[in-house]
């Protein structure tokens, strides 16, 4: 009979998630150690979710490890980290009208209107407000950050 | 970074091509990070319908 897994959170040091989630799954091959799977969300900074049967396991995996430092108290579900395994489209939460500014490329920091969401590819289509001739440009749904949302009626 | 993920099997790679799938569709721009140790007991694998132990990115533009 297979033990239950549940969901172990250890805490690493920033930007360090990815190679504490290497480093552990060397040492749990190394070391036969019974973790099923870790998970390093880039939404969750600083932490590594692990999937194992009890805490014993993890304790002993990051003994060795640089970056990682403690497990946090308590456990988790599979169902409270589900979220994380289906990660909705940056282009969520902006609608077309919406005020944005630019938070990264050539046009950082200008503020801009949406013209057109693609959700499939995750980008908009926006023009911006300091330009003299309205030039439509397409920017990543991510590099952006919404100030106001559509106002359509009241213009 | 410089690894790259298969946009077939979203596998982490450090190849040109994909070695289980033989794809060439690469992507550098992905998010999350998810390492399938054992598949056959990890409820993880089982939500991902991964079946092979592997890293893999959890979203690939």
């Amino acid at each position: 009979m297979v033990e239950e897994s549940v969901i172990f959170v250890v805490k690493t040091t920033a930007n360090q998630e990815r190679s504490v989630a290497n480093m552990i799954t060397l040492v749990a091959r190394k070391d036969h150690l019974d973790i099923r799977a870790i998970i390093a969300p880039d939404e969750l900074k600083g932490y590594v979710l692990i999937e194992a049967p009890e805490p014993g396991v993890v304790e002993q995996a990051i003994q060795t490890v640089p970056h990682a430092r403690t497990v946090v108290k308590g456990k988790s579900t599979i169902e409270e980290i589900s979220h994380f395994l289906t990660p909705k489209p940056t282009v969520t939460g902006i609608t077309e009208g919406a005020i944005i500014e630019v938070t990264s490329g050539p046009f950082k920091g200008e503020r801009a209107r949406v013209k057109r969401v693609d959700e499939g590819h995750e980008e908009i289509t926006v023009e911006l407000f300091d330009a003299v001739v309205p030039i439509p440009i397409t920017i990543r749904g991510d590099t952006v950050r919404v100030l106001r949302k559509e106002e359509e009626e009241n213009s | 970074m410089s690894d790259q993920v298969c946009r077939e099997c979203h596998r982490i790679i450090s190849s040109q091509t994909c070695p289980i799938c033989g794809s060439s569709n690469l992507s550098a721009d992905w998010s999350g990070m998810v390492i399938i140790i054992d598949p056959e007991n990890s409820e993880i694998a089982k939500k991902i319908d991964v079946k092979v132990a592997d890293k893999y990115a959890l979203k690939v533009r």
